[in-house]
């Protein structure tokens, strides 16, 4: 009962928000150089066809209305049309949807199942002076190197030789399986380089904080075993930031999709939406950003859901740090 | 007996000594900066001058890291990206810096409806995940410098807002703003007297990570080619536009990326050793 009053709470609050969102969506592409209807028209528009494209797109009415009709058509899941292909926007993000849930799901999985005990690892064994600074080191470094010159190395590297993986030649995983692996594991190893380096270095930092409370000294003192102890009190205890870290990859994530679909053409939603940036198609550009920030608010109620699991002490007040 | 007065600079010597690993990263970003500020007057070639060398040409001396497709030197021009990538990442992180720090105050200390709506801005604001709203800038405003700024400004403020409010709300507390309140202190000399030193600590710490992440999104978008247009490069773009030549002049690419990690690893140890030492009682080991 408290945590779904919680979690209430939070989707009011959350519903709030992508109100807000929308609206800066709507104004953004308002403000797109020389107007919408050029964008239509292309450089041979004269005032009289400008005019007819303004009032076909209903770009004559006040701002109001117009959003007004854009939020009513957009919450049934029309996005309009895309001005390149003449389809359905909604259609071109379904199509192109499956490659980048399977990219998002597989780098957060790798970077949560490598990230965690890499943390506990550098957060246990830190009174040593060396292991300390590897344990820095390796956290500091994994959160410097762009998505980009990482894709680009393993790009490089693995064109000579193969190594039984692909660069590109995606293949939808149900028609094959196996093709489908070898082309995404390079996309997803760059993807959640950042991850594991962001949740290792969370997790260490929560290690640290847990280990030097005195139910630790008292667990150590009672004679459990460290395995037990680390699964028992530290973990559970340094799991929220954990998550919260999480949450925050989740949301670099859907910018990083970006740059790994396009260097290994993995044809998702995110390279799309980049690729209408240069076409000019701004209602896919409209579409994209306002479904990514639907996700990653969505994401941030399951968080908030999660942290009152853990935590009994968390529900009904705000968490602000 | 003589009164001991530590100097700024014998104070970062103790920072050094005392954490290696960050004070490594404060010598690395301070050579960075020299050598971009001071790149124009140093021996290393024209970044413009096109046929100094023959084309794609391989490492040598004359262009000791190689030439581009126009037989351009790599050297001074990887020199002239970084200045771009600092110059936009920094100016979008010092707005930042000035906005975040006087709206996070103005949340904690005005509270009440103030403070909500500017929490709910700041959330909405946080919905964006960070490049997508960078790209979303870019798609409005047209690609180049002005929209990088502003994007890696509109992506760190948020966190910058909610910290600084975060840390202001604990010192407003505190007995001394309350007994300066009483002696009749107003809103602003609260605000700039009493809580924006105290705040600083943790600003400068979230600067450096801004930093970071500003370098992160400027090369990203630069990479995507909606950050710097041609002529003006930063190190993303170069990037893109070596990788088309990555199997035979991998020389556009490489020192290019090397430099670009260096730099944003460069700012993260040097947040993490402030983030120690001015908060020393986070992350400390039991002894």
């Amino acid at each position: 009962m408290r945590v779904v009053r919680f979690v209430l709470f939070r989707l009011s609050v959350a519903l709030l928000t992508l109100f807000g969102v929308s609206i800066i969506v709507f104004a953004a592409i308002r403000f797109v150089p020389g107007g919408f209807e050029d964008v239509v028209l292309g450089p041979f528009g004269t005032p009289e066809t400008r005019e007819a494209v303004r009032a076909k797109y209903g770009l004559d009415r006040p701002h109001l209305e117009q959003y007004v009709l854009w939020l009513g058509a957009t919450t049934k899941g029309d996005f309009g049309t895309s001005l390149t292909t003449g389809q359905p926007v909604a259609a071109e993000i379904i199509r192109r949807a499956p490659a980048t849930i399977q990219l998002a799901l597989m780098s957060t999985l790798l970077a949560i199942v490598v990230g965690v005990p890499l943390g506990v690892a550098s957060g246990v064994t830190s009174t040593n002076r060396v292991a300390r600074a590897a344990g820095r080191l390796v956290g500091a470094l994994g959160a410097s190197v762009p998505t980009f010159v990482l894709g680009t190395v393993f790009v490089f590297v693995f064109s000579v030789w193969s190594l039984g993986v692909t660069v590109g030649g995606y293949v939808p995983f149900f028609e094959d399986p196996l093709a489908n692996i070898r082309a995404m594991t390079l996309p997803v190893v760059t993807l959640s380089v950042f991850g594991m380096a962001l949740i290792q270095r969370t997790t260490r930092d929560s290690v640290l904080n847990v280990t030097s409370e005195t139910h630790i000294t008292a667990a150590v003192a009672r004679g459990e075993r460290p395995p037990d102890i680390i699964r028992g009190h530290v973990l559970r205890n340094a799991s929220i930031p954990i998550v919260t870290v999480t949450t925050v990859f989740l949301a670099y994530l859907l910018g990083g999709a970006v740059i790994v679909e396009q260097m290994y053409s993995v044809p998702g939603i995110a390279v799309y939406v980049v690729q209408s940036v240069e076409n000019r198609d701004y209602l896919v550009v409209q579409a994209g950003v306002l479904l990514a920030a639907t996700f990653f608010v969505s994401i941030n109620i399951l968080a908030d859901a999660i942290y009152a699991l853990i935590d009994p002490r968390i529900g009904g007040q705000r968490r602000d740090s | 007996m003589t009164l001991l007065v530590r100097g700024p600079l014998s104070e970062l010597l103790d920072f050094v000594r005392r954490d290696r690993l960050s004070g490594a990263g404060a010598i690395l970003l301070a050579t960075l900066v020299l050598l971009c500020l001071f790149g124009p007057w140093l021996p290393l070639g024209d970044p413009e001058e096109i046929g100094i060398g023959p084309r794609l040409s391989v490492p040598a001396s004359g262009w000791l890291l190689g030439t581009d497709e126009l037989g351009r030197s790599v050297l001074p021009r990887i020199v002239d990206g970084l200045r771009s990538t600092f110059l936009l990442a920094g100016t979008a992180v010092v707005l930042t810096g000035l906005f975040g720090t006087l709206i996070g105050l103005v949340a904690a200390y005005a509270g009440g409806f103030v403070d909500m709506t500017i929490m709910r801005l700041v959330d909405i604001l946080f919905a964006f995940p960070p490049l997508l709203l960078g790209i979303l800038i870019a798609a409005a405003l047209g690609p180049g410098g002005t929209s990088a700024i502003l994007a890696i400004a509109l992506i760190t403020l948020p966190l910058f807002v909610r910290v600084v409010r975060a840390v202001a709300l604990s010192v407003a507390a505190r007995s001394y703003v309350i007994a300066a309140e009483v002696s009749g202190a107003g809103f602003l000399r609260v605000i700039l007297v009493h809580l924006l030193p105290n705040v600083l600590g943790a600003v400068i710490i979230q600067l450096t990570y801004a930093l970071s992440i500003g370098m992160l999104v400027e090369s990203e978008l630069s990479f995507l080619g909606l950050g710097v247009q041609p002529p003006d490069a930063s190190l993303g773009s170069l990037l893109r536009l070596g990788s088309v030549y990555l199997t035979i002049a991998p020389w556009l690419v490489f020192p290019a990326g090397l430099l670009l990690a260096t730099a944003i690893l460069s700012v993260n140890l040097l947040g993490d050793g402030l983030r120690d030492m001015i908060d020393p009682l986070r992350g400390r080991p039991l002894r």
